[in-house]
């Protein structure tokens, strides 16, 4: 790119930075317009609800608001003891999911699993039904189990349906290692669960750490199985607190109902900005 | 293509060792099997039985053929939910990835793209109730959006409680979460796409939207089959906004297929009419997935 635009005439490079600077521009209105919601979610959040009013909806309120608004939502709206439940899901279910998924994966490329590919295709396309193919029959099944409303419950849920992706994802991660590594820890002696604990699992950080971001966002963010599986304050996952937040208060108290928003979301967000190369590179690995 | 040959070759003499490894590899492919086996194939044959059955969860479920699925298609609020769900999907594939594209085309080779990208990406992060929590304020009456419409001069619309604007401002509440994720995908496709094809082009006098055109959208086709996929297949399972901003409502008017298996199953206790909506909606997105599903699973991928 740069060696052949020190070779054009002047022109032609005057002419390349405007069209750099249009894009820029126009990405970045684009930008501000993408923030504007998000503005108008941390300026209503931060008004007490008793001045809610007095106020024009594009004006801030103040920090102490949104601070006291979020105790609100943490305390009356009861998102607390959801939150640490759902703090549990997300990292139990997909550490155990990354874990079972690699081993799937290490069978069927390194140990060289008989009919490996059907074994795949078996596991990873139990996720392309939509959940509520499976909603009712979980409810029925947890519930004569007793595995409804419990958090064993929620774990194991949440695990299983963060196996195929991790399945998929490090079947094709591990067909990338060369298979003489494996072959060279089997002349050592290593066993197979030696060599899967030891060699294949410390090399496949990087995916393992963009496979657990992606599915612990995914989990922290779900509806559906929440609200199908659970009913207590202490079992019942954050999102699902917060729908029934936004219902049980609605207008008078929405500023109440924002800080939740904004409270719930901020884990997600703050680990999304925190990992964003870890979360792109868990993207493309699921995508291609 | 020697690599599959060669391949081949060099497992011939393994086959044998092969053996060795029998026992393990069961072990290590079984947990992920059983899970997939126990808590997702068996409650969707069971669903798949539920489908053809009167059953409202106490005593036993009753064979009644094809009934659910007459019932579905003659329901006119069940093909209500089938027109927004279309209008879902439609709806999709224009505005998420039309501006994901057009945000990655922009991006492309652009100095501060990370940061340009930002705005977009960060509403990914967020849940779709969250999503809900926030449209559902800017466009309440009296909201921000009623306000700026305002500002012209014209008279605001009842954006939540009339259809099918209803389902219109909730997509593009949807894209605006989605079409991130979107220009993500597809600036990953355009830094695959080889230099010097287009620096040929470039040399030959091509730019702008003529370069676009006839180079890099041609490459970018099997990109895009995925991206459209994974947007039809998304859709097609809409919950978490609509429940986050209407509930379906008003009076079922916002809802999807996917609200109304919902509703039918836990709130209205039909269970067979839940599951044939069910069974008619994984018959869809199994359709849908093959689009992109033969890409993800094919042993060569070039991009």
């Amino acid at each position: 790119m740069t060696t052949i635009s020190t070779t054009r005439p002047p022109a032609r490079r005057r002419a390349f930075s405007v069209s750099v600077l249009l894009r820029q521009l126009l990405l970045g209105l684009m930008g501000l317009v993408w923030l504007v919601p998000v503005y108008l979610l941390l300026a209503n959040a931060s008004k007490r609800p008793e001045v809610f009013g007095e106020y024009s909806i594009w004006q801030f309120g103040d920090l102490g608001g949104m601070v006291s608004n979020m105790a609100d939502a943490w305390g009356r709206g009861r998102l607390s003891l959801g939150t640490l439940s759902t703090a549990l899901y997300a990292i139990t279910g997909p550490a155990l999911a990354v874990i079972i998924g690699a081993g799937a994966g290490f069978s069927i490329v390194a140990l060289r699993l008989r009919n490996g590919f059907f074994w795949f295709v078996l596991i990873f396309a139990s996720t392309i039904f939509p959940l509520q193919m499976i909603l009712m029959p979980l409810f029925i099944g947890y519930a004569q189990t007793g595995l409804y409303n419990s958090r064993v419950g929620m774990i194991l849920v949440y695990t299983v349906i963060a196996v195929p992706f991790s399945a998929f994802v490090m079947r094709n991660f591990f067909s990338g290692i060369a298979h003489q590594v494996f072959e060279a820890a089997v002349m050592d002696g290593a066993s197979a669960w030696r060599i899967f604990w030891r060699i294949y699992l410390p090399m496949s950080a990087p995916a393992l750490v963009a496979i657990f971001i992606l599915q612990a966002t995914f989990i922290w963010n779900d509806l559906l199985l929440g609200l199908t599986l659970s009913q207590s304050e202490t079992v019942r996952p954050v999102i699902a607190a917060l729908s029934a937040l936004q219902s049980t208060y609605g207008g008078s108290a929405m500023s109440t109902v924002l800080a939740g928003g904004l409270l719930v979301s901020l884990p997600t967000v703050v680990l999304f900005l925190a990992t964003q190369r870890a979360f792109t590179r868990g993207l493309s690995l699921g995508q291609f | 293509m020697t690599a599959p040959a060669a391949r081949r070759a060099e497992m011939l003499p393994t086959s044998k060792r092969r053996n060795t490894f029998a026992l393990p590899s069961i072990g290590f492919v079984a947990p992920a099997v059983l899970l997939a086996g126990v808590v997702l194939y068996l409650p969707f044959l069971y669903t798949t039985y539920i489908s053809f059955t009167k059953y409202n969860g106490l005593g036993d479920p009753q064979w009644v053929g094809l009934d659910n699925y007459v019932r579905m298609f003659s329901d006119p609020g069940l093909l209500n939910s089938l027109l927004n769900t279309l209008y879902w999907v439609a709806g999709t594939i224009v505005l998420p990835v039309g501006l994901g594209l057009f945000i990655a085309v922009l991006s492309h080779n652009l100095p501060g793209a990370t940061l340009f990208r930002l705005p977009f990406l960060i509403p990914y992060a967020l849940s779709g109730v969250a999503v809900g929590v926030i449209w559902s304020f800017v466009l309440q009456t009296d909201g921000a959006l009623s306000q700026i419409v305002e500002l012209f001069g014209a008279d605001a619309p009842r954006w939540l409680l009339d259809a099918p604007l209803n389902t219109f401002v909730m997509i593009v509440a949807s894209s605006w979460q989605g079409a991130g994720v979107n220009a993500l995908l597809f600036g990953i496709g355009l830094q695959s796409i080889p230099k010097e094809p287009i620096e040929a082009a470039k040399v030959d006098g091509a730019s702008g939207f003529t370069m676009f055109r006839t180079m890099t959208w041609p490459m970018l086709t099997p990109l895009t089959t995925v991206v459209v996929g994974l947007s039809i297949v998304g859709s097609l399972k809409t919950f978490d906004i609509v429940w986050g901003m209407t509930k379906g409502g008003p009076g079922g008017v916002s809802e999807t297929l996917a609200l109304t298996m919902y509703k039918e199953t836990f709130i209205t206790n039909d269970y067979g009419l839940g599951a044939a909506v069910a069974v008619f909606l994984t018959v869809v997105t199994v359709l849908a997935s093959v689009l992109y599903l033969r890409r993800q699973l094919a042993p060569e991928r070039s991009v």
